[in-house]
C-alpha cells in the first residue's frame, strides 16, 4: 500500500453496500454493549471485563461443540446460561463490595479481565480455536446485485434485535423489570418498599453477562476464538454506552450511528484510519455532551 | 513538613534518605557485577518504574486515572525509533529498508526532520506534550472527571494504536522500526548492554522522581493534591482548576515521553505495542500494588513485578501464565482490600513506631448535643 | 458605604418550575444581611447564581458596580467574594495549615506556585485567621480529624484568607453544639463592617445575635426585609413561616 492509495473515488453500489454492512457493524457492537448497558445503566458499574465475559462466551460455545457435538444455535442459550452464572460469581465475591467505587470497579474487573484471560489460556493455550457457524448455509453470504453480506452478519442483526428487543420487554414489561428500574431510581426508595436491591443488583449482572455470553457465541463464528479477542469489543461497547448515555435506546441508537460512520469511513480510507477518525469525533463529541446522545433526566435526590 | 506529628513515613527527611538508600542501590548493581544481558533488563526495568511514577503524579496525586499513559509513551518512542533510523540513514541511502518495501520513492516529508537528532529528540518531547496537552484541555476544560476521562484515554490510545498499525510506510505497521545500530549521542554509541546505558536509565528515572518530589512538595503539590479532593472547594478558592489538571496531565505525559526515548535506546525496536491496552493498564497495576500515592511504592513495585515476571518466565511458559494470572488476582485484592498499596500498608506498620509529637487521633470532642 | 451586591431580577427556571423567580434584593457594604425563608425558597440557589456554581436563565448579579453574571467561579472569587458551603468543604487528607496554605492565593498560576513554598510575608495575616477561628493548637492535624464545628470554622478561615469583600456564608452553623454556636457569632461580629456578609441560616437564635438585615425569601421572591424586629412581626412572613406563631420560635 502507497500513500497515494488512501482515498478510493466514490461509486454507488460499493458504497451502499458497505451502509447496509455499517448496519451489521452497528449490530455487532450493540450486541457487545447491551449487557454493558444495562450493567452500567442500572447499577453504574463499569465492568472491564465484559469483553472476557464475551470471549468466555465464545470458549464456552467452542467447548460444547467440540466435546458434545452440540449445534451452533443450541449453543447460543448454553452460553447465556454459562456466562451468567460466571456473572453470578463475579459479582456475589467482588462487585457488591465497590458499589459506592466506580473508579475501583473499573479497576477490580480490569484484574477480572486478566485473570480471565491467563486462565484460559492456561487451559487452553494461545493457539486460536474456531467455531464452527451451523446451519452451513450461514456461513455463505448473500449477494444480490451489489449487495454482499455474510448471512452470519445478517443473522447477527436479526439477533440482536431481538435480543434488545427482549431486553426491553423485560425492563418494561415484567415485575422484575420494574424492580430493576426501581432500583436505578432510587435505591433506598426502593429497598423501602421490600425491593431486595442485592439480589435485583446480582440477576442484572448475571443478565449483562449472559448476553455478553451469548454475543461470544456468535462472534465466535466472525472470525476465530482467541483469548485476548476480548479487547476488540470493550472499547467499542463502551464508547457505544457512553455516547448513547447509559440506557437501552441510547446504546440502539448510538451503535447503529457510529457503525455506520465507521463504515462510511472506511469506504473512503481504510478499516483503521477510519477507527482512529472515529475515535477522535467521539471524543470531541464527549467533550460537549458528555451526558451522550439522550441524556437521561435523572431525578434529584 | 511534619503532616501528623506522628508518623515517621511522612517526616520529610526520612523520606529523602529512603530515596538516596534506594538510588544508591540500584546505581552500584552494575559494579557489584551483573551480566550485560541482566543489565539491559535492569535498565528496562528503570523505564517501567518511570512509567509508574507518572502515572502514581497523574492518578495518585492528581487524581486522574489516565489508562493511556502509553500515548505519549508510545508517540516518543515512534519519533526516537526515527531518530535512530535516520542515524543509520546516508545521504547515498536516505530511505529505511521498510520504506522500499512499502514501495515509497523518497522520504515522507515527516520522516525529514529526524536526518538531525537534536531536533529528532526534541520532537520527541514535544509531539507527545503538544497532544496531551490539547487532550488534557478538551478534557478538564468540560469538567471531566473520573470514569469518564478513564475511558477517553483508553479510546485515544487505542486511536493510536491502529494508526500506527496502519500507516504502515511510515511507521513500518506491525512489524515495527529496528534501527540497526544503537544510540549515537555526541558521536559516541551508547551500547545498550553496558553499565552506561543502565545509569543512564537509572539517572533519568531519578531526576523524574526528584523533580516530581519537588513539584509535590511546592505549593503546586498541595493545589493539585487539594483538586484531588475536592476540586469545587478549590476551585472557589481563586484557583482555575482544569489550569492545574492540565499542567499534571502534561507533566506525567512528559515522565512517559522520556521513558518511551530511554526504552527505545535501550531495545532499538519500535512497534505498535507500545501503544497496546493492556500494557497501559499494567502500568496502572504497578503503582496501584506499589501504592498510588507513593512515587517510591510505584517504583519499588514496577521493578519487582517485573523482575518477577522476567524470572518466572525463565522458569516455564506455564509459569509465565500463570504469573500474570496471579498479577491479576494481586490487583483484585489490592484495590478491594488495600486502596493505597503496598506504601499504604507500609506506612500504617510505621506508624506504630513511637516518633516525635503526638500520634494522630481524631479529636475526641462531646457530640453536639 | 454603599451597595455592594444587587441582584436585578434575577431568575431561575426550570421547564417545570422555577427556583428564583425575578429577585430583586440590594445589600450595603459592610452590612451583615441574613437569608431565611423556608426550605425550597431559593436561598441556595440564590447564593449558586450569585457565584457562578449554576447558570443563571434570566437577571443580572452586579457586583461593586460590575456585572459579574456568567463569570466562571474561580474568576468571581478573584473579584472578592468568598464562599462557605452548607457541607463543609475542607482538605480532608491535608493538614489544618496545609488547608489554609492552599487558600493562600497570591498568585493563582500553577507555574508560579511550583516555585513558591509558603512566604513568610503572609504569616501575619496567616496568623491572625488562625487567632480569630481559634484553631491554633490544631494546625498540624489532618482536616478529616477534627470535630464538625472545627471543620466549619477552617473553612470559615479558608474563605477569610482571600480577604473577600463579600463573604457568603450557607447555614454556617448547621449541626453545632450551642457552645459552638455562640462562638461563631462572634467570630462574625469581628468580621462586620470591614467584610460584608450575607448569611442563609435556619437558627433564629444566631440570626438574632448577628443580623443588620433580614432578608425574607419565599418561593423564589423576597418576600419582606427588615430588623429582626419589623420581619418577626410582619403577617405575611408569619403566614409563611409558621402559621400564626411566626419566625421567633423557628430554630
Amino acid at each position: 500500500m502507497s500513500v497515494h492509495d488512501f482515498w478510493t473515488p466514490f461509486s454507488a453500489g460499493p458504497f451502499v453496500n458497505s451502509l447496509l454492512i455499517g448496519l451489521t457493524l452497528g449490530a455487532i457492537w450493540l450486541l457487545a454493549a447491551l449487557g454493558l448497558t444495562i450493567i452500567y445503566g442500572t447499577m453504574g458499574v463499569i465492568n472491564m471485563a465484559h469483553g472476557e465475559f464475551i470471549m468466555v462466551g465464545a470458549y464456552f460455545t467452542f467447548m460444547m461443540q467440540s466435546m458434545a457435538g452440540i449445534p451452533w444455535l443450541l449453543c447460543l442459550p448454553l452460553a447465556f446460561i454459562g456466562v451468567a452464572i460466571l456473572g453470578w460469581i463475579v459479582e456475589r465475591l467482588l462487585i457488591r463490595y465497590l458499589y459506592h467505587r466506580p473508579l475501583d470497579t473499573l479497576l477490580a474487573t480490569w484484574g477480572v479481565s486478566l485473570i480471565l484471560v491467563q486462565g484460559v489460556r492456561l487451559i487452553f493455550g494461545g493457539e486460536p480455536q474456531y467455531v464452527e457457524v451451523q446451519p452451513a448455509a450461514l456461513r455463505e453470504s448473500a449477494s444480490i446485485a451489489f449487495v454482499h453480506i455474510p448471512w452470519l452478519r445478517i443473522f447477527i442483526l436479526g439477533a440482536t434485535l431481538a435480543l434488545a428487543a427482549g431486553t426491553w420487554a423485560i425492563l418494561y414489561k415484567t415485575v422484575y423489570g420494574v424492580r430493576v428500574r426501581a432500583v436505578m431510581q432510587n435505591k433506598e426508595m426502593a429497598a423501602s418498599f421490600g425491593i431486595n436491591a442485592q439480589n435485583v443488583y446480582g440477576m442484572t449482572f448475571a443478565y449483562g453477562a449472559g448476553l455478553a455470553g451469548v454475543a461470544g457465541a456468535m462472534f465466535g463464528g466472525l472470525k476465530t476464538v482467541f483469548p485476548d479477542m476480548g479487547l476488540g469489543y470493550i472499547v467499542e461497547a463502551f464508547l457505544v454506552v457512553v455516547t448513547g448515555g447509559g440506557h437501552l435506546f441510547g446504546s440502539i441508537y448510538s451503535s447503529a450511528i457510529l457503525g455506520e460512520l465507521n463504515s462510511v469511513f472506511s469506504y473512503f480510507t481504510n478499516t483503521t484510519f477510519a477507527r482512529f477518525v472515529l475515535f477522535v469525533l467521539i471524543v470531541v463529541f464527549l467533550r460537549f455532551f458528555p451526558q451522550g446522545l439522550f441524556p437521561e433526566a435523572k431525578a434529584r435526590r | 513538613m511534619n503532616r501528623t506529628g506522628g508518623n515517621l513515613y511522612h517526616n520529610s527527611t526520612a523520606q529523602w534518605l529512603a530515596y538516596i538508600a534506594l538510588f544508591g542501590l540500584l546505581a552500584i548493581i552494575p559494579v557489584v557485577g551483573a551480566e550485560p544481558f541482566q543489565l539491559r533488563t535492569f535498565a528496562g526495568y528503570a523505564v517501567f518504574a518511570m512509567l509508574a511514577v507518572s502515572v502514581s503524579m497523574v492518578w495518585g496525586f492528581g487524581g486522574i486515572l489516565s489508562l493511556g499513559q502509553g500515548i505519549p509513551y508510545g508517540l516518543a518512542a515512534y519519533c526516537m525509533g526515527a531518530t535512530m533510523q535516520m542515524q543509520f540513514q546516508t545521504p547515498d541511502e536516505p530511505i529505511p529498508s521498510f520504506m522500499l518495501t512499502n514501495e515509497l520513492e523518497e522520504l515522507p516529508g515527516v520522516w525529514k526532520p529526524f536526518w538531525h537528532t537534536h531536533i529528532g529528540l526534541i520532537l520527541a518531547l514535544g509531539v507527545p506534550t503538544l497532544i496531551m496537552t490539547v487532550f488534557g484541555i478538551l478534557m478538564f476544560q468540560a469538567r471531566l472527571a473520573g470514569a469518564f476521562v478513564a475511558i477517553m484515554t483508553l479510546a485515544m490510545l487505542n486511536a493510536f494504536y491502529s494508526m500506527a498499525q496502519d500507516l504502515q510506510p511510515f511507521t513500518a505497521g506491525f512489524n515495527g522500526i529496528s534501527p540497526p545500530n544503537a544510540f549515537k549521542a555526541f558521536g559516541v554509541e551508547v551500547d545498550p548492554y553496558s553499565p552506561m546505558m543502565y545509569w543512564l536509565a537509572l539517572g533519568v528515572l531519578a531526576v523524574v522522581t526528584f523533580a516530581s518530589k519537588y513539584m509535590l512538595q511546592s505549593k503546586f503539590g498541595t493545589i493539585v493534591q487539594a483538586s484531588r479532593d475536592d476540586a469545587e472547594r478549590v476551585r472557589f478558592l481563586g484557583y482555575s482548576v482544569a489550569y492545574y489538571q492540565v499542567v499534571v496531565f502534561v507533566f506525567g505525559g512528559l515522565i512517559a515521553s522520556l521513558a518511551g526515548i530511554v526504552w527505545v535506546m535501550i531495545q532499538q525496536y519500535v512497534s505498535p505495542t507500545a501503544l497496546e491496552t493492556p500494557f497501559s493498564i499494567y502500568m496502572v497495576v504497578w503503582a496501584a500494588v506499589g501504592g498510588r500515592h507513593s512515587l517510591f511504592g510505584a517504583i519499588v513495585a514496577a521493578i519487582v513485578l517485573n523482575y518477577l515476571q522476567t524470572e518466572l518466565a525463565d522458569i516455564s511458559e506455564t509459569w509465565q501464565k500463570a504469573w500474570l494470572l496471579i498479577l491479576g488476582g494481586i490487583f483484585v485484592a489490592v484495590v478491594l482490600l488495600l486502596p493505597r498499596g503496598l506504601a499504604g500498608a507500609f506506612e500504617y506498620l510505621i506508624g506504630w513506631i513511637p516518633f516525635g509529637g503526638r500520634s494522630a487521633k481524631p479529636a475526641a470532642r462531646p457530640e453536639a448535643g | 458605604m454603599g451597595i455592594i451586591l444587587e441582584l436585578k431580577d434575577l431568575t431561575k427556571a426550570y421547564d417545570t418550575y422555577t427556583v428564583v423567580d425575578h429577585l430583586n434584593l440590594q445589600v450595603n457594604e459592610g452590612e451583615l444581611r441574613c437569608l431565611i425563608g423556608p426550605n425550597g425558597a431559593g436561598k441556595t440557589t440564590t447564593m449558586d447564581l450569585i457565584t457562578g456554581r449554576q447558570k443563571t436563565t434570566g437577571g443580572q448579579v452586579i457586583f461593586d458596580g460590575r456585572n459579574i453574571t456568567g463569570l466562571k467561579e474561580h474568576m468571581i472569587v478573584r473579584r472578592g467574594i468568598g464562599r462557605k458551603f452548607q457541607v463543609p468543604a475542607v482538605f480532608k487528607d491535608l493538614t489544618v495549615r496545609e488547608n489554609l496554605e492552599v487558600a493562600f492565593n497570591r498568585n493563582p498560576d500553577p507555574f508560579a506556585n511550583m516555585l513558591m513554598m509558603f512566604r513568610r510575608t503572609d504569616k501575619a495575616r496567616f496568623d491572625e485567621i488562625v487567632d480569630l477561628i481559634g484553631l491554633g493548637e490544631r494546625l498540624g492535624e489532618r482536616a478529616g480529624y477534627l470535630s464538625h464545628g472545627e471543620t466549619q470554622w477552617l473553612e470559615i478561615g479558608m474563605v477569610l484568607t482571600q480577604n473577600p469583600r463579600l463573604l457568603l456564608m450557607d447555614e454556617p452553623t448547621a449541626g453545632m453544639t450551642e457552645q459552638e454556636t455562640h462562638k461563631t457569632s462572634q467570630i462574625f461580629n469581628r468580621l462586620r463592617g470591614s467584610h460584608t456578609l450575607v448569611v442563609v441560616e435556619h437558627d433564629m437564635t444566631f440570626v438574632r445575635e448577628i443580623a443588620d438585615v433580614i432578608s425574607v425569601l419565599h418561593m423564589g421572591k423576597l418576600l419582606a426585609q427588615g430588623t429582626m424586629a419589623e420581619v418577626e412581626n410582619d403577617p405575611k412572613v408569619r403566614e409563611v413561616y409558621l402559621g400564626a406563631e411566626g419566625i421567633s420560635d423557628a430554630t
